[in-house]
């Protein structure tokens, strides 16, 4: 699993080691979904890049206005398939009214929340082997179990579409989240379900910097490019993707 | 942060490579031209633009540059959907800096800016 040996490139053994630690992850239950499930959704991203209603979507003033099917064998309810394609497709027209809309399509929103986190975790792994022209791994094989429910004690409705864990709720359970204190809202998007914000530092580790490193504006010995390389790399992909955050 | 890394090290850039100017990205940058067509290309999923640019970058900079280059670029496919995605808004609109960057950028014509900015 994610043998980067055959690659024409070195892979750091970082990289490859977060990659098989997230497979391990994606493949048992989660909070709300089971490993099946979970397995199911990191498949279903794979089919959005080709989803013929997506690229119709994204081309179209008006997504909603575009009725179709989406692309591939679904194996998780249809409310569920179509967040995972707009994540991957055309997610900077998300809106609150959408997933809110979703809750009564039967999405609640802690469910969503891991789904997003499952969605972004398997599309960017899978876009670093398309940046290096290397094959997608195989999906790993769920494992059994039940979902755990866990929902942290504090959490709060302030900003965005989905409740999160405050700034200064990185206490008790959900102590390593953060540094005590504050953090980015992007830190603290996924924490309605702390172990989506777990995986999220842990790919961000070796992919990008861990939290540690992003304090380091000059270079990171570990990385081959300096703080501005990265972060015209970063930039460039956020504004093709018109990110405003 | 592109703009903090600059003042950090006290290097000129100019932020327009960010809106995909290759002027721009020859700036201050190493590399930076090459860098910023492999993150367009990868950002875009432009299946013919890919292979060029991940062999340009490759060709000047080498493996070790391409690899956390494509490292970054696949982290922020992951940021920006995690941020579009729940919603979130810049943390601080009122931070001087930040201000000036999104106005030289002119992002606020993105769709996602109205999780930021009240309409």
């Amino acid at each position: 699993m994610f043998d980067y040996s055959s690659s024409p490139y070195p892979v750091r053994g970082d990289i490859a080691a977060a990659h098989r630690a997230y497979w391990r992850t994606l493949a048992r239950p989660g909070s709300w979904w089971t490993g099946v499930e979970r397995v199911a959704i990191a498949a279903e991203s794979r089919n959005a890049p080709l989803c013929r209603l997506c690229a119709a979507r994204k081309a179209a003033l008006t997504p909603a206005g575009i009725a179709g099917e989406h692309a591939g064998k679904h194996d998780l309810p249809d409310v569920a398939v179509d967040a995972i394609h707009r994540i991957v497709t055309d997610p900077g027209r998300m809106t609150e009214q959408y997933v809110d809309g979703n809750v009564a399509a039967g999405l609640p929103k802690a469910s969503y929340v891991e789904l997003v986190g499952i969605v972004v975790a398997v599309f960017s792994i899978d876009e670093f082997h398309r940046a290096l022209g290397l094959d997608l791994e195989l999906l790993p094989e769920p494992e059994p179990g039940s979902v755990s429910r866990y929902r942290p004690a504090m959490v709060r409705e302030d900003v965005g579409f989905v409740p999160m864990v405050p700034p200064d709720g990185s206490v008790g359970k959900e102590a390593d989240l953060w540094p005590p204190g504050r953090t980015a809202n992007v830190v603290r998007a996924l924490s309605l379900v702390p172990d989506a914000v777990r995986d999220w530092r842990a790919l961000a580790a070796a992919q990008y910097l861990s939290f540690a490193g992003m304090q380091n504006f000059v270079k990171d010995e570990e990385r081959s490019i300096n703080r501005m390389q990265m972060e015209l790399v970063a930039g460039r992909v956020s504004a093709v993707n018109e990110c405003f955050y | 942060m592109l703009r903090v890394s600059a003042m950090t090290t006290a290097r000129e850039v100019d932020l327009q490579a960010i809106n995909g100017d290759p002027e721009s990205a020859a700036v201050g940058i190493e590399f930076g031209v090459e860098l910023m067509r492999f993150a367009e290309a990868v950002a875009t999923g432009d299946g013919n633009a890919l292979p060029g640019a991940r062999h340009d970058l490759l060709g000047a900079a080498g493996p070790a540059v391409l690899v956390d280059a494509a490292g970054v670029a696949a982290n922020f496919q992951r940021m920006v959907r995690i941020a579009d995605a729940t919603g979130i808004p810049v943390d601080d609109m009122k931070a001087s800096l930040g201000r000036d960057v999104r106005r030289e950028l002119g992002i606020a014509r993105f769709a996602s800016a109205r999780n930021s900015i009240a309409t």
